[in-house]
């Protein structure tokens, strides 16, 4: 979580420093590596911690080994902060070697949770859900690898270490490299975060919420073939926009509205979700996870006009798609994952200070161990934030890029400050002893 | 301790002491006891909780142990967590109701 915080802090602080970063076409260094930084640091980090957390919880089971869990941690650490870095100097091959260091974390990762799943003594479709992303996962990460791969040049192939092993290792590297020159590299690379995006994120919150949306509102599924059918959706579309993408084939326009039609039985499964639900209030939490998968709404209106056969690229194209990665990535993904912040970080804090005290001691609820007035600002500010930084990236402007990316810095400011408050009661546990029994029918 | 006599409106009372986090209702007006048996000093409690593979699942459970060990009547305290009938909200009272701002 600390790891996550601190690059998505450092992201955020580069988009105010370099906000031009997202005034100009994004197939540059920088934005390359200020984008791995966002997605490997900030959400892939939060995302793996919280599914060695909530994949037993939402499926009932136990996680396989924890002890892969922190190996896993440290290849992943050590593996996007170079590649980071590498990206930012524009090394390939380094890229290349920090990737392949990541790549085994991911292996890990995956073989942990795939582990898990075989526990699972009933699956569903949360379950089909996180068995997708994995596959996306693995292969989001494989073609990324091999997209560094082509950008390296091999003469060490044809000179001493020709021969034996790394030799034969060398000239199947350079053999991938032909390859994928064959292809559009922004068509790949565009092929390419579509599956980390959508295959993995989007199918995570599409998964997770159908277990936390129902548990945190007290409501139930509504249709389970509904549900389904979101699942099955996305992963035949995804398919299809993956080639067609890096085809530049017209069938896109196909494909993604296959993915949309995915997306919109989600959204109608948790409008209906919602509609049954027994709990009257949402909490912020709740309300900033709700309105960031709300964000999809837009963001697929957005991909259906930038998979349009034949559009031109021009300058309002290429602000339109730093738009939608924008808001795919800093909307959804990082908004639905700062609401779910409020809902994890409270529960594994409360179960390291309190679990064990209940019934003996009167001990904080969840809602507790943080303000929701702050909890509140932060909602608005980032709110305002994303809608800030969405029209300074259509204007190009990016003095305006700066000045929203500061709405967005302060932000992250009072989730930092709520955090700060919930960890608080790791060191300094508030607990009271019961005064007098209760009364009947009445709250201790 | 307590030196009261045990009966089920005292376990029920006591039990009242467990609070659910998530949802910061108390789990005897949350409708998740489902029975009791005393038996001599031992106490059994029967119960659920509001979804299966509930994350509190161990800290409530241990909580109802921690509580109904504080009385001086206890001396072993059992808990059997159960899924059938899975809980809905209109097992709660009308204050567990109240307390969370439920919908009828």
């Amino acid at each position: 979580m600390v790891t996550g915080m601190l690059a998505l802090l450092v992201g955020v602080s580069l988009l105010v420093l370099r906000p031009v970063m997202l005034a100009t076409y994004h197939y540059n260094q920088y934005v390359i590596a200020t984008t791995h930084l966002f997605v490997l640091g900030w959400i892939c980090t939060i995302v793996m911690g919280a599914m060695y957390q909530l994949v037993p919880v939402a499926l009932e089971t136990k996680l396989y080994s924890e002890k892969l869990a922190a190996w896993q941690f440290a290849f992943h650490l050590v593996g996007f902060t170079g590649m980071v870095w590498m990206f930012w100097t524009w090394n390939m091959k380094q890229v290349g070697h920090f990737g392949s260091v990541l790549l085994v974390g991911v292996g890990l990762f995956v073989y942990n949770i795939a582990r898990t799943l075989l526990r699972v003594p009933r699956w569903n479709v949360i379950a089909t859900a996180v068995a997708s992303a994995l596959v996306w996962l693995s292969l989001a990460v494989s073609v990324g690898l091999t997209l560094a791969v082509g950008k390296c040049s091999y003469e060490a192939a044809s000179g001493p270490a020709s021969g034996g092993p790394l030799g034969v290792f060398l000239h199947g590297l350079k053999a991938i490299a032909a390859f994928t020159a064959r292809f559009d590299q922004i068509g790949a690379m565009h092929a390419h975060a579509h599956l980390g995006v959508v295959g993995v994120f989007i199918m995570l919150i599409v998964g997770i919420s159908y277990k936390l949306v129902p548990m945190f509102t007290l409501s139930d599924i509504q249709s389970s073939r509904r549900a389904r059918a979101s699942v099955t959706l996305l992963n035949a579309g995804l398919l299809g926009v993956f080639v067609a993408i890096l085809l530049r084939h017209p069938l896109k326009f196909a494909f993604a509205l296959l993915v949309v039609a995915g997306l919109a039985c989600y959204g109608l499964e948790i409008v209906a979700i919602l509609r049954a639900r027994k709990r009257r209030s949402l909490d912020w939490g709740l309300k900033s996870f709700l309105t960031a998968i709300s964000l999809l709404a837009p963001l697929s209106i957005l991909a259906l006009v930038l998979s349009w056969p034949g559009l031109p690229l021009t300058t309002l194209t290429g602000r339109l798609e730093n738009v939608y990665g924008f808001l795919g990535l800093a909307g959804v993904v990082s908004f639905a994952i700062m609401g779910m912040f409020y809902k994890i970080i409270p529960f594994l804090v409360w179960y390291g200070s309190y679990s064990t005290q209940i019934g003996l001691r009167k001990v904080p609820s969840l809602a507790d161990l943080y303000s929701p007035a702050l909890q509140a600002a932060g909602y608005w500010t980032y709110l305002a934030g994303l809608a800030a930084t969405t029209l300074a990236i259509l204007l190009g402007n990016a003095a305006a890029v700066a000045g929203a990316c500061v709405l967005l810095a302060l932000s992250l400011v009072t989730l930092a400050l709520n955090v700060a408050k919930i960890l608080s009661h790791l060191v300094r546990p508030r607990m009271e002893p019961f005064n007098l029994r209760p009364a009947l029918g009445g709250n201790s | 301790m307590q030196t009261m006599q045990l009966d089920e409106p005292l376990v029920l009372e006591t039990l009242r002491q467990v609070v659910d986090p998530e949802i910061d209702c108390n789990i005897v007006d949350l409708g998740l006891i489902y029975g009791t048996r005393i038996e001599g000093r031992k106490v059994t409690v029967k119960m659920t909780l509001t979804t299966p593979g509930c994350p509190m699942h161990e800290s409530i459970a241990g909580g109802v142990k921690n509580a109904l060990r504080s009385l001086e009547a206890v001396e072993e305290a059992e808990v059997e967590v159960v899924w059938d009938p899975p809980w809905n909200p209109s097992m709660m009272t009308d204050y567990g109701r109240a307390r969370i701002g439920l919908r009828s």
